[in-house]
């Protein structure tokens, strides 16, 4: 679905510009600012909605979760669903200041859906997917507004022309390194605990696994943004900064999130790793050997530090340090109190309402309808499925009957039937009695008669 | 990147220049052979008395080895030497209807043919073989036939002569009927007598049109040169009811809605290499005829035309799409996804521009090797699951890997996934679609892409995933079906990859037959062509 509108997008730049080169397009449309419509943009953007899992293409990330650990950890992580924010990165002097604004909404919306989705669901890697959608709606609503702000309220100098891409590629890079190590430390809680992947099952696991809940740790710190240890907290700051400086209601919306989100990952980590254990699977599990650990701890490390732009190699360092806008003066202090309050009310809200380890879900048991809110996750599946089931194949169907019914029933074998029917008209001329015979014989003998003596002339001629 | 193939052609075209006019007399044997040598082993198998079934093999493998050998050779010598699209190979032989009648066999290929000539070769090679280890009953017959089947093939793409082009499409016509009427599974009778009757009937419609064309041009020879030499800037009239002629003829030939309702019975009930031939190369006569005849000739009628023939490639492409996505037997499914891209070629010749008939032809082929490929996979999957019925299938993953591994790539390619050949053909029809004086059609168009992304991740879904159903006694699929299946698939591997293979010598020749004729749309200014 998304790759349809990509790919009018694609052809209405290559009939516009002539080239899908990016380095020739670039050059083009800052020649012609006039020939990048918003229609353009936004049908390319389609291809960002499937690729990097914006609503309402967002369904297949969570249901891609059945594939293994590693695998979602590849692909949510690092590779393929950064392939839409990365390709708003290289192609954003093609979008217009409308289409900016509709693709900040997008993801924003799908920011907050989907963390609030992730509280209805009790499945680590499920959780996870959810996460990775509400990160990836925080980047491409970093890359819209950061965008805006370069266009509108660019402070002078010529990076800022950049502010959407250093934001949405800056949050890109930490969310690679944290939701790498978390989908990792899953997988290894995962093995420990004999494939059992609800979190309710687990619980206790900081004694058996020291190691892994310490990652794992790091990486829901990373996430949640806890100031000067989790890389988020510097990647998140520059999207919220921009956001601030453009669009106050998303602003106020993606704080609301940045709170979820060190919510919902606080209620991961208490149930799963801290208590007693909740089941028999869990009560055997032990450390991983360290073919599995090893991993976690080389991103652990690039978790926390991965937020300081000096840790980067020279010619990245550059691109962290000029192209990610940095709140300054007084909005340096307020984002920095509003990032540290989220992230620590967030975790620590989490510690209130889910204790530390419980066998259930305590909104479940305490406020069903809340639970059942996120648990909805608003009917999108349903919705899609209703289409496919009553919609679409129905009228695959309907379509397949009346092509039976009219063109290979009623033209096709109508025609046939038609041709048959003179076959049987004339058979039955064909009587084999001699006496029918000489009736016609008579009647063909009158109408020659006729036919000579001039009679038929009146009615030949006309 | 591209340099390094490009450089090796250099190569070898340096040393086939080198070799000079001697190849040449090479060559033209080599037209007439692959032709000639499977209807001589046809005859061969037909009139000798008992024969050990081995030597049966041997003689039917020579019959489709040497014409996909030569095809493949010609196609080399073509890419390599340096034309502009024009005819190469050229044979012209007085059979004593010159005098009267302009007619001669005249043999050649210009960069239109070349890609259908090298199709209907690799096609036949992977059918043919396919064919000799299926084990059918009464063998010999069924080879002689499939023999006459491949050396009608391999005379109509290399036909220059109108009257030739129409002889040998019938000579591969008939043996279909013939095949399906004997081999083919349940409903075979009533379905070979649709397909026989509707197929003469659009055969009937073609010949009144080509032989019209032919009065009404006044050209002294009856072939596609000739004809076009003598209307060389000149208009004449009735060009309308010509190109009706003609599109409803071709059309029914190529399964344009609403003449389609043979195709999708007819190739699911007809034996696979036979489905595989004419799925895959001989329906393609109807387009091929329109793009080298109808309309270089006709190009007043086909703007006439045009607006019908976008309502009923539409048709091909969604009412059909529906029709397919509401299949439950795998091979009528087939069947009616081959119907359904039909769609895109039309409109790939609706959009009149080098760049849609170039990609409409490239659409073509890759279609012929896709389609081939499903109908071999398909009758495998039959064959080890014991019906088609997709809803009594499931689960095959497991038990048959390779199968498994070859059919989703297959569907995969049919459906324009970028890498295989077809995504070239697509992606250029709807780049032309947008240029054209209806740029709405290219989203209706891009349904299509969707609708053949259901029903084919379904079929491969319902076949390979989900509970295991029936057993699978014969295990995976064997060596000597893998290797027609392999050969297919590399063939739209690297187009895919390599589209220039293709497109090069297409787009001359399509400037050639089309000179200033058709509305020329050359991209605007930028160093991107369609297949770069």
């Amino acid at each position: 679905m998304g790759d349809f509108g990509f790919l009018i997008g694609i052809i209405m730049v290559y009939w516009t510009f002539g080239t899908v080169s990016l380095g020739g397009l670039q050059e083009l449309a800052h020649h012609s600012p006039d020939s990048v419509t918003t229609a353009m943009g936004l049908l390319l953007f389609c291809g960002v909605l499937g690729k990097s899992a914006q609503m309402p293409l967002h369904v297949w990330l969570p249901d891609a979760m059945a594939g293994p650990t590693p695998i979602s950890a590849l692909i949510h992580a690092a590779t393929m669903v950064a392939a839409g924010v990365y390709f708003l990165g290289r192609t954003f002097f093609l979008f217009t200041g409308e289409a900016l604004h509709i693709i900040s909404w997008v993801g924003v919306v799908t920011a907050l859906c989907a963390a609030i989705w992730a509280f209805g669901q009790r499945d680590i890697k499920k959780i996870l997917a959810y996460s990775t959608l509400s990160q990836l709606g925080y980047m491409v609503a970093g890359f819209g507004m950061g965008s805006l702000y370069g266009l509108h309220h660019g402070d002078g100098h010529g990076a800022a022309l950049y502010y959407g891409i250093g934001a949405s590629m800056f949050h890109l890079t930490t969310h690679a390194f944290f939701k790498a190590l978390l989908f990792l430390g899953s997988g290894s809680v995962i093995h420990a605990c004999h494939h059992e992947q609800d979190i309710f099952e687990m619980g206790g696991l900081y004694k058996k696994m020291p190691l892994t809940t310490l990652t794992f740790a790091a990486g829901v710190i990373a996430i949640a943004g806890v100031p000067f240890i989790g890389a988020a907290f510097f990647s998140k700051d520059a999207i919220l900064y921009v956001a601030k400086m453009t669009n106050f209601p998303a602003f106020l919306i993606l704080t609301g999130t940045a709170l979820l989100t060190a919510l919902y990952m606080g209620r991961l980590f208490v149930i799963a790793f801290l208590g007693k254990p909740n089941s028999k699977s869990a009560e055997h599990a032990h450390e991983s050997p360290w073919t599995i650990v090893l991993p976690l701890v080389v991103l652990a490390v690039c978790s926390v530090a991965g937020g300081y732009a000096g840790l980067y190699p020279e010619r990245l360092g550059v691109l962290v340090q000029n192209w990610v806008p940095l709140a300054h003066g007084s909005d340096h202090t307020l984002m920095l109190v509003i990032s540290a309050v989220a992230s620590v009310v967030g975790l620590g809200l989490a510690g209130l309402v889910y204790g530390f380890g419980s066998k259930t879900d305590r909104v479940e048991d305490k406020a069903p309808p809340v639970y059942a809110f996120a648990k909805s996750k608003f009917y999108f599946d349903e919705i899609y499925n209703a289409y496919v089931a009553k919609v679409q194949d129905r009228l695959a169907d309907f379509v397949s009957f009346l092509d039976t019914l009219f063109i290979s029933g009623l033209l096709v074998k109508g025609t046939a039937a038609v041709a048959g029917l003179f076959g049987i008209g004339a058979r039955r001329v064909h009587t084999g009695s001699v006496a029918a015979y000489v009736w016609w014989f008579f009647f063909g003998l009158l109408l020659f008669g006729a036919f000579a003596g001039g009679f038929l002339d009146g009615i030949l001629q006309k | 990147m591209t340099q390094l193939p490009i450089a090796f052609l250099d190569g070898v075209s340096a040393c086939l220049r080198s070799a000079g006019t001697s190849m040449s007399g090479f060559h033209v044997y080599l037209m007439i052979f692959a032709i000639a040598l499977p209807l001589i082993m046809a005859l061969a198998l037909a009139v000798s008395g008992k024969l050990p079934e081995r030597m049966v093999k041997a003689c039917a493998a020579i019959g489709f080895l040497v014409p996909g050998l030569s095809s493949l050779w010609l196609g080399a010598v073509y890419l390599a030497s340096a034309t502009d699209g024009g005819y190469m190979f050229t044979v012209l032989a007085d059979l004593g209807l010159s005098s009267r009648f302009g007619i001669y066999l005249h043999l050649g290929l210009n960069g239109i043919a070349l890609p259908f000539y090298m199709l209907a070769g690799l096609v036949g090679m992977a059918a043919g073989f396919y064919a000799i280890q299926s084990g059918v009953e009464r063998l010999r017959l069924f080879l002689i036939l499939l023999l006459v089947m491949q050396g009608g093939l391999m005379g109509v793409f290399s036909s220059v002569d109108v009257l030739f082009f129409y002889f040998f499409h019938e000579f591969a016509l008939i043996p279909t009927f013939v095949m399906i009427a004997i081999w083919g599974r349940t409903g075979r009778k009533a379905v070979a007598l649709e397909v026989t009757i509707y197929l003469t009937l659009g055969a009937m419609i073609t010949l009144a049109g080509l032989i019209a064309l032919y009065v009404f041009t006044g050209a002294t020879e009856f072939s596609m040169t000739g004809m076009r030499a003598a209307l060389w800037g000149s208009g004449f009239p009735h060009q309308g009811t010509l190109f009706g002629l003609l599109l409803i003829g071709f059309g029914i030939l190529v399964s344009l809605f609403p003449f389609h309702t043979w195709a999708p019975r007819a190739y699911a009930t007809a034996p696979a290499p036979v489905a595989m031939l004419h799925a895959g190369v001989l329906k393609k006569f109807g387009l091929y005829g329109l793009i080298q005849i109808a309309y270089p000739l006709l190009p007043q009628g086909a703007m006439e035309w045009g607006p019908l023939l976008l309502w009923l490639a539409l048709g091909n492409l969604l009412v059909i799409g529906f029709v397919t996505m509401a299949q439950r037997d795998l091979k009528l499914m087939l069947g009616s996804a081959s119907v359904m891209h039909m769609g895109y070629a039309f409109l790939g010749l609706y959009a009149y521009s080098t760049v849609g008939i170039g990609a409409a032809i490239m659409m073509l082929v890759a279609h012929g090797l896709s389609v081939a490929l499903l109908f071999l996979l398909a009758d495998v999957v039959e064959k080890r699951g014991g019906t088609a019925d997709m809803s009594e299938l499931g689960g095959m993953g497991t038990r048959t890997p390779v199968l498994m591994g070859l059919f989703p790539a297959a569907m995969m390619a049919s459906v324009g996934l970028p890498g295989f050949a077809n995504f070239w053909g697509e992606l250029g029809i709807f780049v032309s679609l947008y240029a054209s004086p209806t740029p709405w059609v290219l989203y209706l168009a891009l349904l299509g892409i969707i609708i053949s992304a259901v029903y084919g991740l379904r079929a491969v879904a319902k076949v390979f995933f989900g509970e295991a159903k029936g057993e699978i006694p014969d295990g995976d699929i064997k060596a000597s079906e893998k290797w027609p299946a392999l050969l297919l698939l590399a063939a739209l591997f690297l187009i895919g990859l390599w589209p220039r293979l293709i497109s090069d010598p297409v787009n001359e020749g399509v400037l050639q037959t089309f000179p200033d004729r058709a509305p020329v749309i050359t991209a605007p200014a930028g160093e991107i062509s369609l297949t770069e």
